[in-house]
């Protein structure tokens, strides 16, 4: 696939016919400010069940937007939309319309591998793939760029040391990542999201199957990719929606009921269902 | 209220599990006997000549079967490649990218069918479309009708294999952009080795012990063969035609062939169970 238009962050190359074409990449001139993702009126459906009712949601560039809500409320469905995964299961489909960078993801004619390329998911449980922990970080590199062992070498580093895994793998690359533990396990999934270069990454509930020092690990983790990538984390847990995000979206009921800054919805919500989840009352 | 004394579900529960256990025990001692019987009657034939020589015509003592060791062995190969790279795809095709459409549904059905269809059937068919036409029979057609009961075989264990596999595999493939091809064969494939390989296994076994098809198709023969072109020696077809026989050196070397392919399909089967145990470790 041809990957030549994004390839931003480079430095570009002395030869002037090269530097003609990276020097303006017409995705980041197009829509440089404004929200990275905006969903308007996004419906969903489980075949006959709908599940989401109208979804407005604005993600802001480079900040941590948090979902919460009581278990089967959407938080998941919600961002299943946004690299369109549903697909695999023939009977769910979307309407509405889900704006990246001002395209329209759900309009049929979106290239799927391109835009799961743009927008990465680590999910709950981690997925290393049956095969060496540089296999599993490289297969989704080969699928996007021609590059000699070399670079590949490089990029898996890069990857596994942007997802603070590399000092413990390191030497044991060729082996299994099916052998880590839990925690290297999610961190090798995100290494992997993140080798293909990604604008977006979207996490289902990614520390709900893993213990709390790894979970630690994983928070800091997230803090620090913010200032590269949009990040949006669906969690159960209140206090890690609190510690880790800027915004804060509280669906219920297939419904955002209240979206805003974080530090607004713990402490002062202005709807009363928002209010009663986070004091703990249901949920 | 006072409770059943509890001696009545007692005794049944122990007649239902000593019926149980000892029809076990009957299945058992069946597949012990078989293969007793076949190993004492049988070992005295097996000796080098068994593996290296052609078979002597009546009366004349010495020979062996090793004309229809290559011939069976040479079938069985061929119907392997004929049928495992249809019949993988199949089962790619039924888990992966048909799943619940029309085209699925009829060909998982056909698949069953198949898979129930008595062989003679298939040996009579395979007769039909190419031995008749032909003119001769083959070693070719003989392939053929190995490798299309063993087509179903392979195609269904691939598809549960493949659909055993957690759906959060074929996602997280997926969500890196792999297209679902690249996803089957590179993440898929890896995860479900051991069963497709013990579903390729479980399939040779099954039609290494085949004869009615064979009967139809390859017949047999006496003598080397160069190719699989006209009629081709097999273990099976052998056994058939020399147990039948009222001479006893014959008799003898029927025996003998019936060891081979017991201990044959014992070593995949034994094979099969390695590989899965190998999974679940």
């Amino acid at each position: 696939m041809k990957t030549t238009t994004m390839a931003f962050p480079y430095p570009v190359a002395l030869d002037q016919s090269l530097a003609l074409e990276t020097a303006v990449p017409a995705a980041y001139a197009a829509a440089p400010v404004g929200p990275k993702i905006i969903a308007r009126q996004v419906n969903f459906f489980y075949g006959e069940h709908q599940a989401l009712f109208e979804n407005d949601l604005e993600i802001h560039r480079q900040k941590v937007t948090a979902i919460i809500g009581p278990s089967g409320c959407g938080k998941s469905t919600h961002i299943r939309i946004y690299n369109r995964i549903y697909e695999l299961y023939g009977e769910q489909r979307a309407s509405g319309e889900v704006l990246l960078d001002g395209e329209n993801i759900l309009d049929p004619a979106m290239d799927l591998m391109e835009l799961r390329r743009r927008v990465g998911m680590i999910f709950q449980k981690p997925t290393p793939f049956p095969m060496s922990v540089f296999e599993n970080v490289v297969f989704g590199l080969k699928l996007h760029y021609k590059l000699s062992k070399g670079e590949m070498a490089d990029r898996v580093e890069e990857a596994l040391s942007k997802a603070a895994l590399w000092d413990e793998v390191k030497d044991i690359l060729r082996q299994p990542g099916t052998a880590l533990s839990g925690g290297q396990q999610q961190r090798l999934c995100i290494a992997r999201a993140l080798a293909v270069e990604p604008e977006v990454l979207l996490m289902d509930e990614p520390t709900s199957a893993i213990d709390p020092i790894a979970t630690a690990k994983i928070e800091e983790l997230i803090s620090s990719l913010k200032s590269k990538y949009t990040i949006v984390i669906v969690t159960h847990n209140m206090q890690q929606a609190a510690r880790v995000s800027d915004f804060t979206a509280f669906f219920y009921q297939g419904r955002i009921v209240e979206f805003g800054d974080t530090q607004k919805i713990f402490t002062n919500p202005s709807n009363k269902k928002t209010e009663e989840y986070i004091t703990g009352r249901f949920g | 209220m006072k409770p059943r004394p509890p001696t009545g579900r007692r005794i049944v529960n122990g007649v239902v599990s000593g019926v149980a256990a000892a029809s076990a025990l009957l299945g058992l001692l069946a597949l012990a006997w078989i293969f007793l019987g076949v190993l004492s009657r049988g070992v005295g034939a097996l000796n080098v000549d068994f593996f290296t020589r052609l078979p002597n015509p009546p009366g004349i003592p010495g020979g062996g079967l090793a004309n229809a060791i290559v011939g069976t062995l040479a079938m069985t190969g061929l119907a392997t490649l004929l049928a495992v790279p249809v019949g993988m795809m199949a089962g790619v095709f039924l888990s992966e990218f048909g799943q619940k459409s029309r085209l699925a549904d009829h060909s998982r059905f056909a698949a069953n069918v198949l898979m129930g269809m008595p062989s003679i059937i298939i040996g009579v068919f395979v007769y039909a479309i190419l031995v008749l036409p032909r003119g001769k029979f083959s070693g070719y057609a003989g392939a053929l009708s190995l490798g299309i009961i063993m087509l179903p075989v392979v195609a269904r264990t691939a598809e549960d294999m493949l659909r055993l596999l957690p759906n959060t595999l074929r996602e997280a493939g997926l969500a890196l952009g792999a297209p679902t091809w690249k996803v089957t064969l590179a993440i898929l494939f890896r995860a479900a080795r051991p069963g497709l390989l013990t579903g390729i296994l479980l399939a040779v076994a099954r039609v290494s012990g085949e004869t009615a098809p064979l009967l139809f198709t390859a017949l047999n023969s006496p003598y080397w063969e160069s190719s699989l072109a006209g009629p081709t020696p097999n273990l099976t077809v052998t056994i058939f035609n020399f147990a039948m026989s009222p001479y006893p050196d014959w008799q003898q070397m029927a025996w003998g062939a019936s060891l081979l392919i017991t201990c044959g399909v014992l070593a995949l089967n034994l094979t099969a169970r390695f590989f899965l145990g190998e999974k679940h470790s």
